[in-house]
C-alpha cells in the first residue's frame, strides 16, 4: 500500500487532533497577525464616528450562546466605541439569550467607562413576537416596552422616556445569528422608518447580506471573527476577536491543505483506474 | 364552521394587516398595531408551551426508559436549577449568572464548535473537483478562505479585494436571484393561506 492509499484510508480522528492541535497552539503561542480592514467594518466604525454625542443607538443581541465565539468579542468591542464616542446605548435582544450575552458585555464596559444605567445605556431585555413586534416597536416604543429587564418601568429612566420611536433613534446596530435578527430590522427599521442599520453576523450568513449592502440598505457588516477582529484592530482594542484569528487562520490553511491533499488523492485513483 | 371560522378569521385579519400598512391614517394605524400587540400577548404563550413541551417529552421519556433516559434526568434538572434560580435572585443574581456564563455559555459554545471538526473532516474527504461545477466552487472556497484570514494578507495582499469582490458581485447576483425567487414563492404562499387554497397550516395536511 502506497502513501495515496493510506491517506485515503486516514482515520478522521487524526483530522480531529489537527484541527485540535490548530486550534490551541496559537492560544497558547500568539503569532499576533496583522488583520486588514475591509470596507464593510470601516463603514460601521465611519458610521459611529459620524453620529453626534449624546445619539442614541439601538443595540439588539440576536444570537445565542452557540454563536458566542463569533459574536461577543464584536458586542464588547462595538459597545467600547459608542462609550468612548459618549453615545447612548438602548440594548435589547430578539433571542432570549442573546440579551443575557449583551448584559453581560454592556455592564462589563459601562463599568469601565463609569456610564450610569438609565442615562447613558438601558437594557430592555428579550422581546417575543419578532417581525410583528418590531413592527409595532418602530411606531410606538412604550406600546411594546413598558419595563425593563429588571422589571424598572421604563418611563422612570430619562433614556427609557428619549425614546419614543424609530425616529428617536440614530441607528440600530444588530448582531445576528439568524431568525429574528438582521433581516428584520433592515425590513422594518430602515425600510419603513429610514433608520440606518449595521449589523454584525456569523461568518456563514455574511454572504446573505451583500444584497442588502450593496443596495445601501445596510450601512455596514462585521462577518464573523474576522469582522470582530477588524473592529477590535479600529478601535485599538485587543480582544478575543484579534486573538482568535491566529487560529482561524491556522485552521483556515490546514482546511485549504485537506481540500488539496484530498484532490490529490482523486487525481492519483482516477490515474490508476 | 370548524372550517370556516378560522379560514374567515385568516382572510379578514390577513386582509386588514396588509391594507393597513399602506395606509397611514391614525385609525388605520392604531387598529393594526392593536392586532400586533395581540400577536405579541400570543408569541409569549410559545415560550410557556415549549418548556411544557420539553417536560412532557422528557417525564416520558424517563417513565418509559427510553434510550439515553438518564439525560432527560440531566435536562430537567438543569431546567428546575435555572427557573429557580432566575426567579428567586432575579437575572443579575450571582448564582443564575454564574449557571449562565459557566454552564449554558461553553455548552452552546462546545456544540457549534463540533462544527469545525465535521467540516475539517469532510474538506478531505468530500470536497472533491468532480466536475467542473465543483472545481470552481472549490476555488472560490479556497480563495474565500484564505482571504479572510490575516496570512492570506500576508500571503498575497490583493486576497481580500478579491474576497470582496467575489462577494459583491457573483455571490450578490446569486444571492438576489435566490432571493428574488423566496420573495415570490412567500408572496403566492401568503396569497393562498389568505384565500384559504392552502389550508395544511390547520392540521391534518389536507389542502383542498
Amino acid at each position: 500500500m502506497n502513501i495515496f492509499e493510506r491517506l485515503s484510508q486516514l482515520d478522521r480522528r487524526i483530522i480531529f487532533l489537527l484541527v485540535a492541535i490548530a486550534v490551541i497552539v496559537p492560544m497558547i503561542v500568539p503569532l499576533n497577525l496583522p488583520v486588514d480592514i475591509t470596507k464593510p467594518v470601516k463603514n460601521v466604525y465611519d458610521k459611529i464616528e459620524s453620529l453626534p454625542e449624546g445619539s442614541v443607538v439601538l443595540v439588539s443581541t440576536d444570537y445565542d450562546p452557540g454563536s458566542e465565539a463569533e459574536l461577543y468579542p464584536a458586542t464588547e468591542a462595538f459597545i467600547e466605541h459608542c462609550f468612548r464616542r459618549n453615545l447612548k446605548i438602548y440594548m435589547m435582544g430578539l433571542w432570549p439569550a442573546g440579551s443575557e450575552l449583551g448584559n453581560i458585555a454592556l455592564n462589563k464596559i459601562a463599568k469601565y467607562y463609569n456610564k450610569k444605567y438609565g442615562e447613558d445605556f438601558i437594557n430592555v431585555g428579550y422581546r417575543p413576537g419578532g417581525a410583528v413586534m418590531l413592527l409595532s416597536l418602530g411606531r410606538n416604543f412604550s406600546d411594546v416596552i413598558k419595563v425593563d429587564y429588571q422589571g424598572i418601568p421604563v418611563d422612570s429612566l430619562p433614556l427609557g422616556r428619549r425614546v419614543k420611536s424609530a425616529r428617536d433613534l440614530s441607528m440600530v446596530m444588530t448582531f445576528s445569528a439568524g431568525d429574528p435578527g438582521i433581516i428584520h430590522w433592515i425590513i422594518y427599521f430602515h425600510a419603513r422608518y429610514g433608520v440606518p442599520v449595521c449589523g454584525a453576523t456569523t461568518a456563514i450568513m455574511a454572504p446573505q447580506q451583500y444584497p442588502y449592502l450593496s443596495s445601501g440598505q445596510l450601512v455596514g457588516l462585521l462577518g464573523g471573527l474576522k469582522g470582530a477582529a477588524e473592529y477590535e484592530t479600529l478601535v485599538e482594542r485587543r480582544g478575543r476577536g484579534l486573538r482568535g484569528m491566529d487560529s482561524q487562520s491556522i485552521v483556515h490553511l490546514l482546511l485549504v491543505g485537506f481540500i488539496g491533499l484530498g484532490n490529490v488523492i482523486l487525481l492519483y485513483q482516477r490515474r490508476k483506474k | 364552521m370548524k372550517v370556516i371560522l378560522p379560514l374567515a378569521i385568516v382572510f379578514i385579519c390577513g386582509f386588514y394587516m396588509l391594507i393597513t400598512f399602506f395606509i397611514p391614517a391614525k385609525f388605520a394605524q392604531d387598529s393594526s398595531q392593536l392586532l400586533q400587540l395581540w400577536y405579541q400577548g400570543v408569541a409569549a404563550f410559545f415560550v410557556f408551551i415549549g418548556i411544557f413541551n420539553l417536560i412532557k417529552i422528557n417525564v416520558d421519556r424517563i417513565q418509559r426508559r427510553l434510550k439515553d433516559w438518564e439525560y432527560s434526568i440531566i435536562l430537567l434538572s438543569f431546567l428546575g436549577v435555572m427557573l429557580v434560580a432566575g426567579f428567586v435572585g432575579g437575572r443579575d443574581s450571582r448564582v443564575f449568572l454564574y449557571l449562565f456564563e459557566n454552564f449554558q455559555v461553553p455548552l452552546g459554545a462546545t456544540m457549534f464548535s463540533l462544527l469545525a471538526f465535521f467540516v475539517a473532516s469532510a474538506s478531505f474527504r468530500a470536497f472533491r473537483a468532480k466536475t467542473p461545477e465543483a472545481t470552481l466552487l472549490l476555488i472560490a472556497a479556497v480563495i474565500v478562505m484564505l482571504g479572510r484570514i490575516p496570512i492570506g494578507y500576508l500571503i498575497w495582499d490583493k486576497f481580500p479585494d478579491l474576497i470582496e469582490w467575489i462577494m459583491r458581485i457573483p455571490n450578490t447576483a446569486a444571492k438576489r436571484g435566490i432571493l428574488f425567487g423566496i420573495d415570490l414563492g412567500l408572496l403566492s404562499m401568503a396569497l393562498r393561506v389568505l384565500l384559504g387554497i392552502e389550508r395544511s397550516y390547520m392540521g391534518g395536511g389536507v389542502e383542498k
